[in-house]
């Protein structure tokens, strides 16, 4: 099927327009809390949100069916003051020029920013009271560990989009009035702060269908389109969602609006193929809607996803780059017995992928061992369009790790995914899969050299020892838990603080009306009102862990064939002078990623011990910390953060990309032997979320035994119970020449890490590491 | 379960292969082959004996080999290393010294249980779609009981087996092997006797002879032929013909593959000091080529042609 003329139009109306960086709703936001000087915090978001629903510019194109944006030029990076704007004031100017993910910027908007806006939440954002709480912390733990949501809301939701379908902004307008009515104290404010952003909800949908009605008078040509969309949004601020069409509708509402109100990463769809199925039932049943018609809505609901992209911190984009916003749809996988789920629209949602390859929504298929052979083909003949989509999650990784939490079975088998590869729950889940990444890589340097930096000599730990004073390889270890001890417990403090201060700071009633329990209990999500409050931390990175460690046990100290203080010297001097060192630690020791026990074996061993000593913590929502093993594109700044390592890496350079990945090159056993390396990891070591990459070169795909190959690989993962995979189809030669003339390559789409991004909007740097990845040719 | 100190000469293991055989497979390649072919995929495999190698790619030039070597076996040159097999050296303590493995023998020995604990590795991924080993080369039929040994194992503990062979062997060393292999790609790669000597470097009558025995034997079945299509020696109208009358005579309903010409063979050469005696740019053959070949061979009387 191809695009029709519709999506066609669309699409270059989408891709002609420039990216800006918007202060309009800050500036909205900004009075509002000035007229709302003393009302509690939830008010004054509540009151901020509405105000910015009911005044933001808005528009529609002609052609659209499915409406709605949080501003009215599409791809715009908002300013959003209640986070931070430090970073905004400090970089303003270079965000058109910045290395990676840049913006167009009205020079009169630098002004209005600092001389309305910037000056009013100066000490009162979350980075400002951050900084002042714990700042010194942050920057001293910053070389080892990577706190996030310092300078941002938390995403990486799933809402229950099943009962936004069922109630609408109207219905839950009326629970909230009911609680309001029956509840007094901190739960009433909640529950006025709720019926204050659904008013604005409301609103913001008159208001479309409004200017739709207006536009047909003027757009005879589109208008019974434009009559069409007026009276979805219409009937939408009214009651819920009756049809297909207006489900759709309802549902890119919902996102639009908890992007207004947070400005975060990662709200995520979830189970779309599952969520949608009763109205496109309905609807094909009384004849009202059929296939075709279904995909045009869907693509158009798609390109919609494409449409917000969440502006980042410079140094923040480097580690997650391309615009990353994590509109995640799962299909396929389990229903509540256990048994495949799939249908019409799980085909019809990668046929949307199939025809457009845009890098949102961030598609995920889930595998099982009862998946069909059509779904699970037509998925992998979708890979094979080189978009890097769907990407393969494992019911039988994901849902007992889930529940090993102490997630209900029924929850854990209708698990979705957030952002790129995290895991939740749908719809009842404040997950905080985010929490922070902590450099492993940088412990064992820390470890290796007395606690003091390799890069700087600054010393960022005790000194427990050295490589010359460890006389044994346990001795080695033993120094190493104690560093790793240390700080897990710096972080997990640091973690603590964000969160309360995210409590004080930014309650989001929007988003707590569509988080289960929130309602019931009348407590917002950031002050522990979800039925389940997870703070996942990714390990990073164990493949280099993996490889150093071994590189040192066997070469130093089983085989004596490097001394320690040799080993030592050579890491401080970055290896020069010590080629012949080097390349016997690259070479002369087994890597992580070829099925050999012995190294792999000692990446589980200190990934499970993270693991378990995590789980003694509990966060300050009272729930569980659990870990996950990926990195979105971090290992390329981590890496930049740790010297030499015995594995042979160069200081600076890249740690291993994904999260249970090799170091790339270094897994010369082919790809059966990696999924064997990758299955050592126990599946509850990524409860959080695991990432593994692949790179294919298009040939492989290019019959139909390649495919049926592939399928069988696939349903190896499964048995072989790896929570994750993603393949990456391009040529080399693709991406050297897409680097060389990046106006000819606007449409190449490359999977980064647990997302997709446009290959020519990646700092080149990134685009190199991509492009070094390793690759199997049809072998 | 039956254990051997057997040991065999083996030039590569190669995990995920998916092609000579269904699913996900492990090829095991044998070292030594009884034929020179002049297009030769795997020249690497064609002698049995064993010998250092040296990969340019992978040397930085430290110099640690010719540090080892005591009686000129590895010489520094301007462009790297010059290796003479042929030097009484303690070559395995000059390998060991290359800190990279640039240097490395081209084989290696193996018993038979060092070998299934390989093949294992692998168990899960054979579950789907009828994977399992295969037995490559060189010939493996050049180490019989070997290979018989190893096939054993294979069906003792429930791994499917194919095997690549040229059927130039003792018509013993056929009858202890092949019947223990789940999948047999035999080649043949030219009709007349003349030509297939002086191309492959032996006549064709062994070859046939067993073939026919196969044709018309009960292994039949778990036969596949194979003929690689070499512009202007095996792919010639004259050759198809001529193979596809030969093989309707006996057994018309042969599953018969064409191999298309595969180019990147030459690369190979000069890593193990022969010479790529065929011209080295020749294409591949198109997909409608390719079926213009298959059509010719069916018209002959062979019914079951296909190509990849």
């Amino acid at each position: 099927m191809a695009r029709t003329p519709r999506i066609e139009t669309l699409l270059q109306k989408m891709r002609s327009q420039k990216r800006y960086a918007s202060i309009e709703q800050a500036r909205i936001i900004t009075r509002s809390y000035q007229q709302n000087e003393d009302a509690p915090r939830i008010l004054q978001r509540a009151l901020a949100l509405k105000a910015a629903l009911e005044e933001i510019g808005i528009a529609i194109e002609p052609e659209e069916r499915i409406v709605g944006n949080r501003t009215a030029g599409v791809r715009y990076g908002v300013v959003f003051p209640e986070s931070g704007s430090n970073w905004v004031d400090r970089e303003f100017e270079n965000l058109p020029t910045r290395l990676q993910d840049r913006f167009e910027v009205h020079p009169e908007d630098i002004e209005i920013f600092r001389r309305e806006i910037h000056p009013y939440w100066q000490g009162k954002s979350l980075e400002d009271v951050l900084r002042a709480r714990y700042g010194e912390e942050f920057d001293a733990l910053g070389m080892v560990v990577k706190v996030n949501q310092k300078d941002h809301a938390q995403g990486h939701i799933c809402p229950d989009c099943d009962a936004w379908l069922k109630l609408g902004p109207a219905g839950l307008l009326k629970q909230a009035r009911q609680g309001e009515a029956q509840s007094d104290g901190e739960k009433q404010l909640f529950y006025r702060a709720v019926a204050i952003t659904m008013e604005g909800a409301i609103a913001f949908m008159r208001r479309y269908a409004d200017l739709a009605a207006c536009m047909a008078l003027e757009c005879p040509d589109d208008a019974q389109n434009l009559r069409m969309v007026a009276q979805n949004c219409e009937h939408l601020a009214e009651r819920p969602a009756q049809s297909f069409h207006e489900a759709l509708q309802s549902l890119w509402f919902l996102f639009v609006i908890l992007q207004m109100e947070s400005n975060a990463s990662s709200f995520s769809p979830g189970r779309l193929d599952r969520i949608l199925w009763p109205w496109y039932e309905a609807d094909v049943k009384a004849g009202r809607l059929d296939a075709e018609d279904a995909l045009e809505l869907i693509e158009c609901l798609w390109l919609k996803f494409n449409q917000i992209v969440y502006m980042r911190n410079a140094h923040s984009a480097k580690y997650f780059a391309g615009f990353p916003i994590g509109f995640n749809v799962a299909l396929g996988g389990v229903d509540d017995e256990g048994r495949d789920f799939s249908n019409a629209l799980s085909f019809l949602m990668l046929q949307a992928q199939k025809d457009l390859g845009l890098p949102q929504p961030n598609l995920s298929v889930r595998l099982h061992e009862g998946i069909g052979d059509e779904l699970l083909k037509e998925a992998i003949r979708v890979v094979a369009k080189g978009s890097g989509m769907p990407q393969f999650f494992n019911d039988r990784a994901v849902i007992p790790a889930l529940e090993a939490l102490g997630v209900s079975e029924k929850d854990a088998r209708n698990y979705a995914i957030v952002g790129c590869v995290e895991l939740t729950t749908q719809g009842n889940n404040l997950g905080w899969s985010d929490a922070a990444m902590f450099n492993m890589n940088k412990v064992l340097e820390l470890t290796l050299n007395g606690g003091r930096c390799l890069l700087t000599g600054r010393q960022l730990a005790p000194d427990y020892g050295d490589l010359t004073t460890y006389d044994t390889f346990e001795a080695l270890e033993a120094a190493f838990q104690h560093h790793l001890d240390d700080f897990m417990d710096r972080m997990m403090a640091a973690c603590e603080v964000v969160e309360r201060a995210h409590q004080e700071l930014l309650p989001s009633p929007f988003l707590s009306s569509v988080i289960r329990d929130c309602m019931e209990r009348g407590v917002d999500v950031t002050a522990g009102g979800a039925h389940y409050n997870f703070s996942g931390i990714q390990m990073i990175q164990v493949a280099n862990l993996a490889d150093s460690l071994e590189a040192v046990k066997k070469l130093v100290y089983d085989e004596k064939r490097i001394s320690r203080q040799e080993l030592l010297d050579a890491l401080r001097a970055d290896f020069v002078g010590y080629d012949r060192l080097r390349a016997m630690l690259l070479n002369r020791a087994p890597k992580y990623g070829n099925d050999v026990d012995a190294v792999d074996s000692l990446g589980v061993k200190w990934a499970e011990y993270f693991k378990r000593r995590l789980g003694s913590f509990t966060n300050l929502r009272g729930g569980p910390c659990h870990t996950g093993m990926y990195t979105v594109s971090a290992h390329v700044p981590m890496g930049e953060n740790v010297g030499a390592s015995p594995d042979g890496r160069k200081a600076r350079q890249p740690l291993a990309d994904g999260g249970m990945s090799p170091v790339y090159g270094r897994d010369i056993e082919g790809p059966t032997a990696v999924l064997k390396s990758v299955s050592k990891l126990d599946r509850t070591l990524t409860s959080n979320g695991g990432l593994l990459n692949m790179k294919f070169l298009p040939s492989f795909f290019a019959t139909e035994s390649g495919i049926d190959k592939f399928a069988c690989f696939l349903r190896t993962l499964v048995d072989l119970e790896i929570p994750h995979i993603q393949f990456n189809v391009v040529r080399r030669e693709d991406l050297i020449e897409a680097q060389r003339n990046p106006e000819k390559y606007q449409s190449l789409t490359v999977r980064v890490a647990g997302y997709t991004a446009y290959f020519v909007e990646l700092a080149r740097e990134l685009q190199n590491e991509i492009i070094a990845r390793t690759s199997y040719d049809d072998i | 379960m039956t254990t051997s100190e057997h040991t065999g000469r083996i030039f590569d293991v190669r995990r995920f292969s998916t092609h000579d055989g269904g699913g996900i497979r492990t090829t095991v390649f044998f070292k030594g082959c009884p034929l020179r072919c002049a297009w030769c995929h795997n020249p690497e495999g064609i002698d049995f004996g064993r010998r250092p190698l040296w990969f340019a790619g992978k040397c930085i030039g430290c110099g640690s080999c010719a540090e080892a070597a005591r009686f000129g076996g590895v010489r520094r040159t301007e462009t790297g290393i010059a290796v003479d097999p042929a030097a009484e050296e303690d070559w395995d303590a000059i390998l060991d010294a290359c800190p990279t493995g640039a240097l490395r023998w081209d084989s290696r020995d193996v018993r038979v249980d060092d070998l299934m604990e390989l093949i294992r590795r692998d168990m899960p991924f054979y579950a789907h779609g009828g994977g399992g080993a295969t037995l490559s080369g060189g010939d493996p039929l050049m180490q019989a009981d070997f290979a018989r040994e190893l096939l054993l194992r294979c069906r003792e503990e429930g791994v499917h087996t194919a095997i690549e062979t040229e059927l130039h062997a003792p018509e013993e060393a056929v009858q202890a092997v092949l019947p223990l292999v789940d999948l047999i790609y035999a080649d043949l790669k030219l009709l007349d006797g003349g030509l297939h000597r002086h191309w492959t470097g032996v006549g064709n009558e062994r070859i046939l002879s067993n073939l026919e025995a196969l044709l018309t034997g009960p292994l039949s079945e778990r036969l596949i032929l194979r003929t690689p299509l070499i512009p202007e020696i095996t792919a010639t109208e004259e050759n198809l013909r001529a193979i596809a009358a030969w093989l309707a005579r006996r057994n018309s309903a042969v599953r018969w593959e064409l191999l298309n010409y595969n180019p990147l063979a030459a690369a190979k050469y000069p890593l193990v000091g022969r010479e790529y005696s065929l011209q080295e740019n020749l294409p591949r053959f198109s997909a409608e080529q390719m079926e213009a070949f298959a059509e010719l061979a069916r018209s002959a009387g062979v019914k079951n042609v296909f190509f990849e």
